[in-house]
């Protein structure tokens, strides 16, 4: 052959591939906003003087102050202190429940669209069962029956997310079967798991670390609702849900003590939000990049 | 002498339900071809003859409704068969765009056969991938590649060279210069024919260009409708056909009557070219 | 085919820029080329020559990011360069039309074949709904599509990619151009069909007088069309004449080494194919010297880096741009 060999490294000359950060305002607002919020929950102990279930009945439900930045509760912990430590329990049990949930939908989407026959079927049917479940009256209903907890918390999360990731996975799952480099896999002698984990499951990544910041917001608010609805993490230990709950009675003259925690829960959702938008419009940038050639 | 790989017979009907209309296509009707060993087979169709049908059908990623494959004289079992016949016959898909995994490394892709079959370690992987990607005419550095990062001609190659990591005795190839643009074309069939003689591999080469079949095989089969219609040495069939369909097809080739290329014969001075 | 007429189309230096990581990059660089009434271009190149991007300023449909520049665009003595949206909405369909590759990508979906063609005619020419529907008959069955009055409600994914094309034809014939620009109209087509249909295109050039564009990579159907022909390298033009000509006394290096890559019916594994070596230059990677330099096995070594050649004329009607063929004739390319 003749200089054949000559290399050509692909048409990326004329674009850059990415836009870089600086183009994705979404993205890196999110990001120091969220960052913000996970190191001060983090260093909450050097950032308060004051312990999270330090009482102190002399400082009962005093609005913000020089001394109480977010004010104190009914029973005068430091409610900025509390705010803080309950982002860590908060994030902590979010994140746990988006990683549960985004593994079992992977799992559950793969099989939904890879399986035999009757597997695929069976993994319909549950997507459609899950989807039209109500999973908060569940929650009600299980912790009447048990005790709540942490643990259960975490479980009750994944069921109520795992179907929104595995209807993602499965349909691209799906549209990838078809694709040539996968018979092209078989024709090898590829396994099914082989071809399921080496060859489609990285074209599933992309959309999942997407839909782990949106999930991941959803599992905050989640979080909080059950806590709020006393099904969640047990006091003393802070939530921002248990936080709010604590202060709904005196939601009239108190005001700070359920708009703060709430107004956390807030930011902390929109941070991921932002940040799932940022990923998504940088995906979808590179697929163009990709599909120009 | 047993041809080392053949098709006996094979039926495949596929049913169409569109809008509650049920619509039966006869998509390969009784077909036989063989191969024999060393020897490069053209097959011929324009498309929905069932060529691709056929072929897929002999390699195991479509099953026939009836009828036989047999290898070296040995009937394939559906299924199991062809599972064990991985490393003797293979495939070369014919978009060069879809036939990679978009996410994996050149490198990966051509040493996964040798993972597959636990063939060879990985130093030893990582040398006989080197050694296939020279012999295909790319360079050692593409190994870092992703598929996106090469043209279309690059990514022929790489598939040929995946195809062939396996020392397979049978190739297959669909329509694999059809995307390609004429110098990469060349550039591939040249390949082709030099590998082919190197490594003795037997050859069904599946193509709607009647130039390219004239050009690589000695016989060849001519698809119509799911049908063989012709078969024979490419020569004879190319320069008297007998059915009609052949004809229709020898006469729609544009540019036919146009004479050798005058630049073709006058290659003495500057044969081989420069890098 | 004389010489008196005017040109209907007059085109110099047209030149198409995209802007990138290296400056502004030419796809297009300098083509030149002119077309009267009733006579055909094939324009030939690979993929990456540009030749695509050319017919493209001639119905204003360039890429937002590029830049069109020429010293002269002129379609009938009117500035196309010129031209606002409304100037060339008027132009394109009913002046110069365009026959896409893909016609399934080409062709709405969710549109009949019907509707998809009257609604161009309503547009350009207007008329009475029996009228519109007469025209619109007319048009597919001059396209050679079968019993339009019966078919013509199909949607296009119900029809072959034969009877697309020719939908397609029609949808370009329909409000009676003066220039049909068919750009690889008939690659994806199987080879009996692409000949229906270059047969077609003759046929309707002949009979309705148009000026037709060609652009294939496949230097046969180039014999099948006739006309002009311009070869296209790396977004210049490397060698232009009447086809019969270039095809039997190529004198570019280029256009030598894409008929000796190319399979012929007379060709076999005696007489092998001889590849150009190497791949094509990425935009702007061939600019200042002669295009094809790096993979020119007769290259001359400081001229071809350095200087663009310019024309050498090789007839009253075959010109071709090449250092080597400049300096020695014939010979030098052999």
């Amino acid at each position: 052959m003749s200089g054949a060999s000559s290399l050509q490294p692909a048409s990326g000359a004329l674009r850059s591939r990415h836009p870089g950060l600086a183009g994705n305002l979404p993205l890196w607002s999110g990001g120091v906003l969220l960052a913000a919020i996970a190191l001060a929950s983090l260093f909450a102990p050097l950032l308060s003087p004051y312990g999270p279930n330090d009482i102190d009945l002399r400082a009962v439900r005093l609005p913000p102050s020089a001394d109480h930045w977010l004010g104190t509760d009914a029973v005068g912990r430091d409610l900025g202190t509390r705010v803080l430590y309950g982002g860590r329990t908060s994030l902590i049990v979010a994140g746990v429940g988006m990683i549960g949930s985004l593994t079992v939908g992977s799992f559950m989407g793969m099989l939904g669209a890879l399986g035999s026959r009757p597997v695929r079927w069976a993994v319909e049917r549950a997507i459609d069962i899950q989807l039209a479940f109500p999973y908060v009256l569940l929650g009600v209903a299980i912790t009447s029956v048990i005790k709540p907890s942490v643990p259960v918390l975490i479980l009750l999360m994944v069921l109520a997310a795992w179907a929104g990731a595995a209807r993602i996975v499965r349909a691209i799952a799906m549209q990838e079967r078809g694709k040539d480099y996968v018979k092209a896999a078989g024709v090898l002698g590829a396994s099914k798991v082989r071809i399921a984990l080496r060859h489609i499951f990285p074209s599933v990544v992309p959309s999942l670390i997407v839909l782990a910041a949106m999930q991941m917001a959803a599992m905050i608010v989640f979080e909080a609702t059950l806590s709020f609805l006393g099904m969640g993490v047990q006091p003393p230990t802070p939530s921002w849900g248990g936080i709010m709950l604590d202060g709904k009675n005196y939601m009239t003259s108190s005001w700070w003590l359920t708009v703060l925690p709430g107004l956390a829960i807030v930011l902390t959702s929109l941070s991921l939000i932002l940040i799932g938008d940022g990923l998504e419009r940088r995906r979808n940038s590179a697929r163009a990049g990709e599909s120009e050639e | 002498m047993t041809p080392i790989f053949e098709a006996i017979g094979v039926n495949r009907t596929f049913t169409l339900r569109r809008g509650g209309k049920v619509s039966r296509i006869r998509a390969v009707q009784d077909v036989s071809l063989q191969l024999d060993r060393g020897e490069i087979v053209g097959l011929v169709g324009e498309s929905g003859s069932g060529k691709t049908t056929l072929s897929r059908i002999m390699i195991g990623i479509e099953r026939a409704d009836s009828g036989e494959i047999r290898y070296q004289g040995r009937a394939v079992e559906p299924k199991k068969g062809f599972a064990a016949l991985r490393r003797e016959v293979q495939y070369v898909f014919q978009d060069p765009y879809n036939a990679l995994c978009p996410t994996m490394r050149i490198g990966d892709a051509l040493a996964e056969p040798l993972i597959i079959h636990r063939i060879a370690g990985r130093a030893e992987r990582k040398q006989r991938v080197e050694r296939m990607l020279s012999m295909v005419g790319l360079h050692a550095d593409i190994a870092r590649r992703l598929p996106r990062q090469l043209s279309g001609g690059q990514r022929q190659r790489v598939n040929l060279a995946r195809a062939l990591m396996l020392e397979p005795k049978v190739l297959i190839c669909d329509e694999i210069v059809s995307g390609l643009d004429v110098s990469v074309q060349a550039q591939v069939l040249q390949l082709l024919l030099g590998l082919q003689q190197e490594l003795d591999l037997s050859m069904l080469f599946i193509s709607h260009d009647l130039r390219v079949i004239k050009y690589l095989s000695q016989r060849v089969y001519v698809m119509y409708r799911g049908q063989v219609v012709e078969q024979g040495a490419t020569e004879k069939v190319f320069s008297a056909p007998s059915h009609s369909y052949t004809q229709k097809l020898l006469h729609a080739i544009p540019g036919r009557e146009y004479p050798v290329p005058a630049g073709a014969q006058g290659r003495s001075e500057n044969a081989g070219g420069t890098g | 085919m004389s010489d008196s007429p005017k040109p209907v189309l007059e085109v110099e230096n047209l030149s198409v820029r995209f802007p990138s990581q290296r400056g502004e990059v030419a796809v297009v660089d300098g083509l030149s080329f002119q077309l009267r009434a009733g006579e055909s271009l094939v324009i030939a190149g690979e993929s990456g020559s540009g030749k695509s991007m050319a017919c493209r300023t001639l119905l204003g449909i360039t890429p937002d990011s590029s830049r069109v520049d020429a010293d002269r665009l002129d379609w009938k003595g009117q500035g196309l360069l010129a031209l606002d949206r409304a100037g060339w909405n008027a132009l394109r369909g009913a002046e110069i039309a365009m026959i896409f590759q893909d016609p399934a990508a080409a062709l709405n979906p969710l549109i009949t074949v019907e509707t998809l063609i009257s609604d161009a005619i309503r547009q350009h020419r207007g008329g009475t709904r029996a009228e519109v529907r007469a025209r619109t008959i007319e048009a597919l069955s001059r396209a050679g599509f079968p019993e339009p009055e019966f078919r013509m409600k199909a949607f296009p994914g119900e029809l072959s990619g034969g009877l697309r094309q020719r939908v397609a034809i029609a949808l370009a014939l329909s409000c009676e151009p003066s220039l049909i620009i068919a750009d690889e109209a008939t690659t994806n087509l199987d080879v009996s069909i692409q000949a229906q249909i270059v047969e077609l295109l003759r046929f309707l050039q002949a009979d309705l007088g148009l000026a037709l564009i060609f652009v294939t990579h496949d230097l046969g159907l180039a014999r099948e069309i006739g006309g002009d022909l311009m070869v296209m390298y790396a977004g210049q033009a490397v060698e232009y004449g009447r086809v019969p000509e270039v095809l039997e006394d190529p004198c570019h290096p280029y256009t030598r080494g894409l008929l000796r890559s190319a399979p012929t019916m007379a060709s076999d594994r005696n007489t092998p194919l001889q590849p150009i070596p190497g791949t094509a230059p990425r935009p702007g990677e061939a600019a200042g010297g002669a295009p094809f330099r790096a993979r020119c096995p007769v290259a001359m070594e400081r001229l071809c880096e350095r200087e663009n050649p310019g024309w050498t004329r090789v007839s009253d009607t075959h010109r071709v741009a090449c250092h080597r063929f400049a300096a020695e004739g014939r010979g030098g390319v052999q």
